[in-house]
């Protein structure tokens, strides 16, 4: 059955076809929300608050956009909501965007992103990377540049201007690989 | 940025900038031109795309009982 049946079975109480939706995108909600998260029980209780949201609202739901698209800013906002009720949270404002880029002598890194999932040092380095972070920077990295969606989708995601998204894109993309240059740079 | 020869540091400016877009304008095809001829650069933007490639590809699978007790939670259970 296609995804339009199945929202219009599930819109009028059928809880097989709400299963059905469950199952297709819990998988990629969970594994976005762990990427913001970057823990394994906060990603649970997020994807579990985002499911929670869409069986509450579903009715409202009208197909204009894409289910998905819907979800991802479900979740981008139930990870943002759980990282401000954090006690250590702090909104931090890059904004010399300038600092991180040091010209002088780049490296060549020499690797290839394959079999990240292999690599515990690796991932370990990615977590800790990305956790100094603002979420609000990661959430809009997550969302243009691992999910793939445009400048424009992005900014609509997360209630931002275009320009708001691409200063946070600019910031996050310098930080982050200039926090993992150090494990790469053999020069 | 300067019109006529951008500097490194504008190159890589570009590159977090406008990495993922479909760009024409004279200014791309000049940070183009510098990408082609100055190895920095070239490195600098082959890091930048590593860096999303490793996000990208780090995922996690969400475990049979992290499943059902969504299932649960949602009142769905099978």
């Amino acid at each position: 059955m296609d995804e339009l049946k199945l929202i219009k079975q599930a819109q009028l109480g059928d809880g097989k076809s709400l299963a059905e939706l469950v199952k297709i995108y819990e998988q990629t909600v969970y594994n976005f929300s762990f990427k913001i998260c970057r823990n394994k029980d906060k990603a649970e209780h997020t994807m579990q608050e985002t499911f929670l949201s869409m069986v509450k609202n579903l009715n409202q739901f009208s197909g204009q956009s894409k289910l998905s698209t819907w979800l991802y800013r479900v979740v981008s906002n139930h990870c943002l909501m759980l990282a401000r009720s954090d006690s250590k949270y702090a909104f931090a404002s890059f904004e010399d965007e300038e600092a991180d880029i040091d010209e002088k002598s780049i490296a060549d890194w020499k690797v290839t992103p394959d079999k990240v999932t292999e690599n515990n040092e690796l991932k370990e380095h990615l977590d800790k990377a990305i956790e100094k972070l603002p979420a609000e920077y990661r959430i809009v990295f997550m969302l243009r540049d691992v999910a793939g969606f445009s400048t424009e989708e992005t900014a609509k995601m997360v209630e931002l201007s275009v320009p708001a998204v691409k200063s946070r894109l600019h910031r996050a993309r310098s930080f982050l690989r200039n926090e993992l240059n150090g494990m790469f740079n053999y020069e | 940025m300067n019109e006529n020869k951008p500097t490194c540091k504008d190159v890589m400016m570009h590159i977090c900038d406008n990495l993922g877009e479909q760009l024409d304008s004279p200014n791309c095809l000049m940070i183009k031109k510098h990408l082609d001829e100055c190895g920095n650069c070239s490195h600098y933007f082959k890091s930048v795309e590593t860096t999303i490639e490793f996000y990208k590809k780090y995922n996690v699978n969400l475990s049979e009982e992290a499943h059902s007790r969504l299932m649960e939670c949602l009142g769905l259970k099978e």
